[in-house]
Order: C-alpha cells, then structure tokens, then sequence
C-alpha cells in the first residue's frame, strides 16, 4: 500500500534554509548546527513539538520524523487538498546530530548522554547548552513528544510511554492509536531527562518507544508515522485526517508491567513478535549453552498479556532483561525496581 | 592478621566465561571494619594503585607489627571488571553507568546485581572510600566529595584524610543512585575520593590519601592507637557550592593552560589560552574571575563550546 509514510512526492525542505537549533564552533570541523522544522502559520506560540534523536543510535524516531515532515510540508503545498496545517509544530528530527551520523548513542565528543543533561544551562557543559537550547525551543508548545527506540538489544512494540501522568495526558495517550500506552513511575533516573524537564512547563508530555536502536524496523515506522498523523488529526492540529477506531489500543496502569529477567546465560533465540498475545506458561524462546549447544531452558511467559519488548540480542548475559509482559492485572513486582534506570 | 581472597559475586558470561568481582580482607581481629571500593568506572585506574599501597603497607605491617591491626581492611579493586578490561568507562557490554545503578537489585539487571552484591558487602562498615580518579579530561587535586546532607556525619571523618579539598555539594537527584549516597543511607559512612585523571596513576596523590586513610583507621580503632604513622601532610579547604567558581570554554581550540594544577589564582589572571589547529591567532584567553585556588584543570587538550578546563576554590564566597 502507498500512503504518505511512503510516498514517493519529494518536497524541498534542504537542511540550509532550515532554521537552526543551536549553532556551535568546533575545534577542526566546520561549525556544528542543529537543525530543525518550522511547520504551520507562524502567528502563534507552537502548539506541539516532537523531538527523536536525543540518542544518535535511535534511528526510527529520526526517519519518521524526517518522513512526516516531509509529507507536511507536502500538505502545505497543497498536495493533499483535503489536509491543513491548521496550527504550528516543530520537528527535531535528531538533536544528536553527530551522535547520528557516527551512530553513537552518546554525543560524541564527551561520551555524554544527551538526555541525561536536562534541564540543560546555557552557560554549561557542551550538553549542557544543548539541552537548554531543546528546552528553550519547545517549552512553549502545549504537546511535546519525545521518541525513543529502546537500545540496540531489545525491540519495544511502539507504544506511549507515560510518566507519573496528569489526566490530560492519560486522555490524550488514547489519540495515538498506537498498539498499547504504558504507564510508569517516574525513576529518579529519570529526573534529567527531556520529558521530565517538560513536565515542569505544564502542557502534556509524552514519551514514544518504537522498535530497536542500530536500525531501523520498517513495520514499526510505518505504525509510529500513522499515529503521529492521526494524533496531530485528533487535537486539531491537522484537519482532514481520517480518525481510526482506538479498539486497537490497550491501556496498561502502573504495576501491569512484568519484566522477565534472565537467571540463565548463553544463546537466546526468539521466533515471538511484539504486540503478540500470551498465555501464561506459552513459549517465549530457547536458551541454549554458549559452548556445547545444548539447550538449557525453555522460556515461558510466568503472566498472560501483551509482550510489549523483546530480547533481540542473542548473546544472553546472567540477569539481562529477555521480555516485558503488559497484564490485564496489576503484578506484584514493581518493574521499576528492576529496571531502574533502563530505557530512554 | 589472616589475609584472604574472595569472591562477592559471580555472573555468568553468554560464551564459557563468568564475571567474578573479588576482594581481599585483611583480619586482624574484632575490631571496627573498613573498606575500600575502586574500579566502579573503568576508565579510572588511580584507586587501583591504592589498592596496591594499602595490601603492601598491610603485608608489611603482618611481618613487623603483626597485632597492629586490630579490625578488618577490605579492599575491592576492580568492582567493574570488564570495564576495567577494557577501558571503559561504563559496564560493558551495556553501556551504564554503574554509579548510577545503586542499591541495585539481586534479581534485577547485570549491573542491578554487581551494585546490589557491593552494598550487601559493604554494609555495615565503619568507612567506606569509594575511589575515583576523575575521567580523562579532567585532573583534580585529591578531594573528597559529600553530600549536603551527609556531611554532619562524613566531614568530621573526612578532616583526617589528608586531603585538599573537603567539597560538600548541594542535593542532585540523579546521585542518588550511586554507591556513596546509597550507603550513606543505610548508615554506613561513605566517603567519595577524587583524584588524579582517568587511564593514568599518580603515585605521589596515591600516597597522600594512603596516609590519609591510616590515620583515619586508626581513629576508628581499625589499627592500633599506638601504631607510629608519619603526621598528616595536608589539611583541607572547604568548598560548597557557594565558593566553587567554574571556567568553561567560550569557543572551540587547543586549551593550553599557563598555571600549574592546585595555585592561587587572582581573579583577571591568565590561566590559558584556546587556540586553532588551523592559524596562528589566540581564539580565546582564560581568565580567572575570583581569587582563589585551582583544584581542577583540564588534562585533555581538545575543548568544544562548554566544556570545563577548570575549577576554582573561592578565597571568599561568590
């Protein structure tokens, strides 16, 4: 099927007359510049940002973005008659700019993790300043989304991860349709990330998980590129948008979270899909010893539900995270006590 | 005095191999514990060569004084082995900081359970020192670093550590995941040492902080009050973060500092320059904006917009 995920209409939106997040000196390269999209009539504060790329190895959030913006700039230019651009967005398609280009989780210079820097100081570390920049660009938007794609070991079905959610937000979750919206504590981890320096601006503020970082998953593109449309459809950003149903999407509370940690080590090998169904006791994948072979557990799901991530790394450490499990009941563990610190 | 190797956890690797983090305690009977922790970055190899000092100076002591040690020493060398390994700074394969991984889980993640085994191991001592060296762009005068709200506890400990900078630091989220708070907050003292740089060893700091560490075991009764040590050699400044000015790059360049680590400074004075690989002009001068002390200077040259080439120790508050 060609939709506008992959549409072959090229609009013209070249990286030098973008405007520019943040331009900074470099010691032998040219000047560094992070670049970004300025997208509806401009009359007014933004009334959404959407930012991917805190992380350069986190590839889907970057295509995605780069894809929408292209088709919204197709939409402007009349392309899609029945379409209007009715308010004002921003993309940031990859604040990790070099981090991307040499596919490097951190920002390169400094090892650093970008979204560890937040709320970020303009008189700071490198990291530092970028982060202020982000923050200074995008608190003014009323939404703000945040696009993640796990590590390069594990694959997360794309849903809408929510952090210590007001209402507003928890509502506004359902208008993705993305397969599941997750709800977690906030981690102390945590507390120097974008989204929670978001979450001190007021306004609504999510986090988005799609596929696995070092690559880029086609399928789960494609899913995060609707959603994107449709939600911008469904607050008004967008007019024209065909809305789908939301019985596609399953909402999971805190403590409906079960994470399957490894008590073994060798190969894990795993022919399950995210988004799939389990009942309790089904197989998820075979654990095999690295040397001989043989086969030294096979892995079965403890709970019923939706295997919201998977384990794609084979090479399998004692203690390494196999699967996440959503339940239609509240668990006993508290997956963040787990897993602290793990993810975006 | 019983000298033994052991191991405090064991994880299996994917391919024949397993983890093992080891320690050496030096028993010398029922005396106050103490322990010291280094390695938890890999990069940083300064507490290592600490590690080494002490194990020498307590071989030594057995053959000498052989009831001079009244307690038990635990050393922890490497707690991040494959770090260590490799050179890196985080747990490898998984890229995470295993500072940032405290209290840990014993069933939680890979790195989850290293934490987890050294606070179930070091829970309870008299002092914990948990070694650092910095990282590879930064050498620092040897400090101790302590929370606010630890420091009624830990400064009067920290006065005997021989150290030169005594730095009590406001609240920041985000440590509290790290092995020192962690501890702190099951009433086992924890103080952070910092000095030197990452990759390298700095006998003369190593020494420093060894003489440090005996007086302060033997005020805790950990070794023999009458033992004879050599008297402290440095007595600290206090920094908190109303007297810790920081100098951070105006523009990109070599950064070529003009003044030696841990001098008085007078605010205007040169401290460096940042200048291009590409001509011949100065980008940038670096000039010191209080008097003061500078307990921090960048080791590695290359700086971008940003990055930090130097900390100073107000003579008065900002």
């Amino acid at each position: 099927m060609t939709g506008p995920f992959d549409s072959d209409i090229q609009e013209e939106a070249a990286e030098d007359v973008a405007p520019v997040l943040l331009r900074m000196t470099a010691p032998l390269r040219e000047a560094f510049v992070i670049p970004y999209h300025d997208l509806g009539p401009r009359t007014a504060a933004p009334r959404m940002a959407l930012v991917a790329g805190l992380h350069g190895n986190e590839i889907n959030g970057v295509f995605v973005l780069s894809r929408l913006a292209n088709y919204l700039a197709g939409v402007a230019a009349g392309r899609y008659p029945a379409q209007q651009l009715r308010e004002r967005l921003l993309i940031v398609p990859a604040v990790n700019v070099l981090g991307l280009n040499l596919r490097t989780r951190e920002w390169p210079f400094d090892k650093t993790d970008l979204n560890r820097m937040f709320p970020g100081y303009d008189a700071g570390e490198t990291t530092q300043r970028i982060a202020n920049a982000v923050m200074e660009l995008t608190r003014h938007a009323h939404y703000r989304v945040d696009i993640h794609s796990s590590n390069e070991d594990f694959e997360e079905l794309p849903h809408v991860r929510l952090y210590d959610a007001s209402d507003e937000e928890r509502a506004t979750a359902w208008k993705f349709h993305l397969p599941a919206v997750i709800e977690r504590r906030a981690n102390k981890l945590f507390s120097v990330t974008m989204a929670n320096a978001w979450s001190y601006h007021g306004g609504e503020n999510f986090v988005v998980q799609a596929g696995r970082a070092g690559g880029i998953q086609a399928e789960h593109c494609e899913t995060l590129f609707k959603a994107l449309v449709t939600l911008l459809g469904e607050i008004g950003i967008l007019s024209g948008v065909e809305i789908a149903s939301d019985e596609d999407t399953h909402y999971f509370g805190l403590d409906q979270t079960f994470p399957l940690i490894s008590e073994k080590a060798g190969f894990f090998v795993s022919k399950k899909t995210v988004g799939s169904w389990l009942l309790a006791g089904a197989v998820i994948g075979s654990v095999y010893a690295g040397f001989s072979g043989k086969l030294i557990e096979t892995v079965k799901a403890p709970v019923a539900g939706m295997l919201s991530g998977l384990r794609r790394q084979p090479l399998l450490y004692e203690g390494d995270l196999l699967a996440r499990i959503q339940t239609r009941h509240p668990v006993k563990q508290r997956v963040e006590t787990y897993l602290s610190g793990q993810g975006q | 005095m019983r000298i033994q190797r052991d191991t405090v956890l064991e994880l299996r690797l994917p391919y024949c191999e397993n983890l093992h983090i080891g320690r050496t305690v030096f028993d010398g009977g029922p005396g106050p514990r103490v322990a010291v922790v280094s390695g938890i970055h890999g990069d940083e190899i300064e507490g290592l060569y600490l590690t080494h000092r002490i194990a020498a100076y307590l071989e030594e002591l057995e053959r000498t004084q052989p009831n001079a040690l009244l307690g038990k020493v635990e050393i922890y060398p490497a707690v991040n082995p494959l770090g260590i390994d490799t050179m890196t700074r985080s747990v490898p394969p998984y890229g995470s900081d295993l500072n940032r991984q405290f209290p840990g889980h014993s069933r939680g993640l890979f790195p989850q359970r290293i934490a987890a085994a050294i606070v179930a191991a070091v829970r309870g001592a008299a002092l914990v020192v948990d070694v650092h060296a910095s990282n590879i762009y930064l050498r620092e005068i040897p400090q101790v670093r302590i929370a606010n709200e630890f420091a009624d506890t830990l400064v009067p400990l920290a006065q005997t550590m021989n150290l030169d900078v005594v730095w009590v630091h406001g609240a920041m989220t985000v440590l509290e995941a790290t092995l020192a708070h962690s501890v702190n907050d099951i009433q086992t003292p924890c103080l952070v040492v910092e000095m030197g740089v990452g990759m390298r060893v700095t006998p003369a700091f190593t020494e420093q902080v060894l003489l440090g560490l005996l007086h302060t075991w033997r005020r805790l009764g950990v070794l023999d009050p009458r033992l004879e040590l050599p008297a402290l050699t440095h007595a600290p400044l206090v920094a908190d973060d109303g007297n810790v000015q920081y100098l951070n790059a105006e523009t990109s360049g070599l950064f070529l500092p003009e003044i030696e680590h841990w001098s008085g400074v007078a605010a205007g004075q040169c401290l460096g320059r940042i200048v291009s690989p590409h001509h011949g002009r100065t980008l940038s001068e670096v000039r010191s904006p209080t008097d003061g002390v500078l307990f921090t200077l960048r080791e590695f040259p290359l700086v971008h917009e940003g990055s930090l080439m130097a900390r100073i120790v107000a003579a008065a508050p900002r």
